[in-house]
């Protein structure tokens, strides 16, 4: 195995080769090296086996019973995004539109502390969600990968 | 002098999406509101989505979150897809998109390791053709294998789950990462290289043997 390697083209053409995706030209400049060449000959047989262990590999499946209810068709699927939308809409506009009533109007103390203390815990709800995005974006162990 | 090494194209456990079903057929019913059609084929995808989670994710919960919501996706982007094109790597983009958004929202459950959610036996023979004592041996290097896996860095992870575990082609790969197709090829080999790594142990322990 320690004989020198003389190859002279990128080291990851040997795993397009095992895998059966280079070009004809490659393929046979790899098949050329691969005749002299002891290391890679060793190389490719170690990726090989890789391959063939990852492949053969099996995962535990779900049984049937463990699915949910399947998808009822784009219709209500689309419903269901328009009404949690709406409803998120709804949300704030009502809640902007109680504290502007309440701020203006004679209401006790009660009342006010009552719808203040709600929306507040809204925004409070709103703003840790932020900061969890906030966080996440900082700590993302996706960040080298394109979306 | 040894004989030259050719590709392989090793047995492989199944990933999902049977090869004899005509999927344009059943895209193309779907979209014209067949409910039987919409139905068979979300049941041939939610394995592939699970499988593809799975792999990526390393957690059974998460897996199943991801592949329903995959199904949701699939049903409500059906008229984007190209018929001409396989279905497995446009439900793989989904749901490899919808894994990104988990882990980028909060951290994922928990991941198990690979090792952990390998289903026994793998896609060996039942024709007696292997020994139980083979057999045991490729399940322990099987279970070594996905544990390596399991700690690869996602970037790297996520090309040897398309390639060698749902056994994608490199253009079906480069399209699905938004990269060219030389820099798949890289990046797997990359990926394998720290495989042998993680397995090196294990190779001096055996004496060479993957």
């Amino acid at each position: 195995m320690n004989t020198p390697c003389h190859r002279t083209f990128e080291e990851a053409l040997l795993s397009g080769f095992v895998d059966g995706e280079l070009t004809q030209a490659d393929e046979q400049r790899v098949r050329l090296h691969l005749e002299d060449c002891p290391r890679c000959r060793g190389l490719v047989r170690e990726l090989q086996e890789l391959r063939e262990v990852a492949m053969a590999s099996k995962f535990s499946e779900p049984n049937p019973t463990e699915w949910g209810e399947l998808p009822r068709g784009r219709a209500s699927t689309l419903f269901r995004s328009l009404g949690w939308v709406l409803l998120a809409v709804w949300t704030a506009a009502t809640a902007a539109y109680a504290v502007w009533q309440v701020a203006a109007g004679p209401e006790g103390l009660a009342v006010k502390v009552l719808v203040f203390g709600g929306v507040a815990g809204l925004v409070l709800l709103l703003v840790s969600v932020l900061l969890d995005r906030l966080r996440a974006a900082r700590t993302d162990r996706y960040k080298g990968v394109q979306r | 002098m040894e004989a030259i090494l050719i590709p392989v194209h090793p047995h492989r456990a199944s990933t999902g999406l049977a090869p004899d079903v005509d999927h344009a057929r059943l895209v193309v019913e779907a979209r014209s509101g067949d409910p039987g059609a919409s139905e068979a084929l979300l049941v041939l995808c939610r394995r592939t989505a699970f499988l593809a989670a799975l792999q990526l994710l390393g957690n059974r919960e998460d897996a199943m979150d991801v592949a329903q919501d995959a199904l949701i996706r699939l049903v409500t982007s059906l008229d984007r897809f190209d018929v001409t094109r396989p279905l497995k790597p446009w439900v793989i983009t989904i749901v490899r998109h919808l894994v990104i958004d988990l882990s980028r929202r909060r951290r994922v459950r928990r991941a198990d390791s690979l090792e952990a959610l390998l289903a026994e036996g793998g896609s060996e023979p039942r024709d007696g053709s292997v020994s139980p004592e083979q057999s045991a041996e490729h399940e322990e290097v099987r279970r070594r294998v996905a544990r390596a896996v399991s700690h690869l860095p996602p970037l790297h992870r996520e090309v040897i789950v398309l390639r060698d575990y749902q056994d994608l082609s490199y253009d079906e790969m480069a399209r699905i990462l938004g990269i060219p197709r030389g820099t798949v090829m890289s990046r797997l080999h990359r990926a394998r290289s720290l495989l042998r790594d993680g397995l090196s142990e294990y190779h001096s322990g055996k004496g060479g043997r993957t």
